[in-house]
């Protein structure tokens, strides 16, 4: 009896081990489609700042896309802001940083993104989920109803968190990417 | 050959950039392009494992880890504004690490790099600053990073004193006096280390954490990154980032050692960790 | 005088006898060269063949091991140049049967893949005509001019729904049997998404519909 049950953890032991190794490795075609997913969360993000820093947009339009846009966050994410001029990071909870957008009230906001970004290999951290950033660049300008306008180029190395989880739709077993965007360290850049 | 990757660079981004109209940002994205964006991406580079256009090569690929490619990407991960590289040292670090026979590579997950983050704290309602060395760890099937070391100034200045004069120390006959002559030792706190066995040396890292419990530092931010490299046989080299404009920016080997022995190894360790 | 021409016969002889005997020396001489050239002339066609049964084994080796470099035409071009050859070479001949194996298991994968993409092609075409109504009201939504707008092209495209909270996939790649998913997603929260981004990025793959002809779930491929 007790030699059964020594083979049977031994055996239980190797089954674990095959699946664990077999998660191991994402082939590159599946990865290039965790990517643009990815990015794609990115680019929501992007949208979904615009909004918020819209004058036009009413007020519970706002609200109802901050919430939105905290969906796309895992717990507890951060901004970390420096510029040029101030080498230490300013930390901002994402609500926090989107409020602040809403309060400076631009007349229009403009996010224009350039044409690079950089995705980075997706790591396996201890807890077995994947993590990646993208670095992206945009040229936010922001003019208010007087006229003023300030305009920043920054780099955005954002977090990107992916685990694979599975759930039952309709009577279907559905494997899916749970993307999750984490801390973002936006600086300012001068690319020249 | 560096311009003409550059050349290369540009030729690709225009052409993107033209699809997408953005004509007046032409430029910056070419050097957006160029710059080494990520640590990430610094690997890749210098292993020769991404394409000029920023695609990834993965192993199979016809380019992964090309000898020419790698080359032209060797030669624009220095910081070329820093004088104190010469191009004969540069030259033989890239002939060494792209040689036909033994090419030698940087890997993510091996030992022989590690971190050099510069900390601003609060120590006791002043400003401080404190250098944490980080290095990677496996856990389970994955990795973290975690702090190895720490650099503070002040808790070195603590244990100055290795000698004095007259010297001290606790007699040989102390204990036969149940060493009630402690009570000098204590008293003279500034002097105190010299009373320590000679093998002993503090351990700055949990005088770290237990000034951190005690409530005594509290985090404001991190000011400053590097990287130090001991992978590439013989040689040390020093990763920093440049934030700047032209397309010799991002993360570019600041510094380049040529290592004789294991003892210029551990004398450069020695340095960077303040030892 | 008669000695003396009787010496001069004898020399005559002499020479002649040494003449001829260079003569025999040298036609037997030519004779001997003439045959080492034949065997020289053996021996380089060995060589040509051994260099060519060489190369053809590498060519074939190649063409059996080849990860995607050369194009099927490549190979199939090289296959029957050596072939051509008529090699007597037993591994030449093993090898060829190899790679006429591997040249039709790719071209029959080839066709296999044309065929797979021709009825894709059919099909979109089917589902665009098919689930046209729908991809219409997503359209409206995201093309909205204002926020008041989208809104009501929302409340409009819910109607064809069995409710706000029929669920949405969205695939995003698919290898083999393992079909990878976005998280799965509302109606309503899809229908916001499109208002929010002002694009339609997905197309519809897939429509299940209730009893009352309405939609229960949504699948798009992105």
């Amino acid at each position: 009896m007790t030699k059964f049950k020594i083979l049977l953890a031994i055996v239980s032991l190797f089954i674990g081990y095959n699946q664990l190794s077999a998660q191991e490795t994402i082939s590159p075609s599946r990865k290039q489609a965790i990517d643009s997913l990815a990015l794609e969360k990115v680019r929501d993000l992007s949208k979904y700042i615009s909004i918020v820093g819209n004058k036009d947009t009413p007020w519970s339009e706002a609200n109802r896309v901050i919430e939105r846009t905290l969906e796309l966050f895992a717990d507890g994410a951060m901004m970390g802001v420096s510029s040029i001029n101030r080498e230490e990071v300013n930390y901002y909870g994402v609500r926090e940083y989107l409020e602040r957008l809403m309060a400076l009230n631009y007349d229009k906001v403009n996010i224009e993104w350039y044409n690079i970004q950089y995705i980075s290999d997706l790591e396996r951290q201890p807890d077995g989920r994947y993590v990646g950033v993208i670095t992206i660049y945009q040229r936010f300008e922001g003019t208010t109803e007087e006229g003023l306008r300030y305009v920043d180029v920054t780099k955005k190395d954002i977090t990107v968190y992916v685990e694979r989880k599975s759930t039952q739709v309709a009577g279907r077993i559905i494997g899916f990417w749970d993307v999750l965007l984490g801390d973002i360290r936006v600086s300012e850049t001068k690319p020249g | 050959m560096r311009y003409i990757l550059i050349a290369i660079i540009l030729v690709f981004t225009s052409l993107n950039v033209e699809a997408q109209g953005l004509n007046s940002k032409l430029v910056d994205e070419g050097i957006l392009n160029a710059s080494t964006k990520q640590v990430n991406q610094f690997f890749r580079r210098f292993n020769g494992e991404e394409s000029t256009k920023g695609e990834r090569y993965y192993p199979g690929d016809r380019d992964f880890r090309n000898h020419s490619l790698r080359n032209q990407y060797l030669n624009l991960i220095f910081d070329a504004q820093n004088n104190s590289i010469s191009s004969q040292l540069k030259r033989d670090f890239v002939n060494q690490v792209n040689s036909q026979a033994d090419p030698q590579y940087i890997d993510f997950h091996s030992d022989g790099w590690f971190a050099e983050v510069t900390t601003k704290f609060l120590y006791q309602g002043a400003d401080v600053y404190i250098t944490l060395f980080m290095k990677l760890e496996q856990e389970n099937l994955g990795y973290k990073w975690v702090m190895s070391n720490v650099y503070f100034p002040h808790f070195k200045n603590l244990f100055s004193s290795v000698s004095s004069d007259p010297p001290k120390f606790l007699h040989p006959m102390s204990h036969e006096i149940d060493f009630m002559n402690l009570i000098r030792v204590f008293s003279d706190k500034d002097n105190v280390e010299q009373y320590i066995e000679k093998e002993s040396s503090p351990d700055y890292l949990s005088m770290f954490l237990y000034e951190l419990k005690k409530g005594n530092l509290k985090y404001q931010s991190v000011t400053n990154l590097k990287f130090h490299f001991f992978q590439i046989n013989g040689w040390y080299f020093e990763l920093a980032n440049f934030n700047r404009p032209g397309a010799n920016s991002g993360w570019l080997i600041s510094s380049l050692t040529k290592l004789e022995s294991e003892t210029d190894k551990e004398a450069i360790i020695k340095f960077i960790m303040h030892e | 005088m008669k000695r003396e021409s009787m010496q001069t016969v004898r020399q005559f002889v002499s020479m002649r006898l040494v003449m001829m005997l260079i003569l025999a020396i040298s036609v037997g001489g030519s004779m001997t060269s003439c045959q080492s050239q034949k065997k020289l002339a053996k021996k380089k066609a060995a060589q040509e063949l051994a260099e060519r049964t060489a190369q053809a084994k590498t060519d074939l080796l190649a063409i059996i091991n080849d990860q995607g470099q050369m194009t099927l035409e490549e190979k199939e071009f090289k296959l029957n140049s050596i072939k051509r050859m008529n090699l007597e070479d037993q591994e030449v001949k093993d090898l060829i049967v190899q790679a006429e194996e591997k040249i039709s298991a790719e071209r029959a994968a080839l066709e296999r893949k044309k065929e797979e993409e021709r009825l894709a092609r059919e099909r979109e075409a089917k589902d665009k005509g098919q689930y046209s109504s729908i991809t219409n009201s997503l359209n409206a939504v995201a093309g909205a001019r204002d926020v008041n707008a989208a809104n009501i092209a929302i409340r409009e495209a819910l109607l064809q729904f069995a409710g706000e909270d029929a669920p949405v996939l969205i695939l995003i790649s698919q290898e083999g049997e393992t079909k990878d998913y976005d998280e799965p997603t509302t109606i309503r929260k899809y229908l916001e998404y499109l208002k929010d981004q002002k694009k339609v990025s997905a197309r519809i793959i897939n429509a299940e519909y209730d009893s009352n002809g309405k939609i229960k779930l949504l699948e798009l491929q992105n």
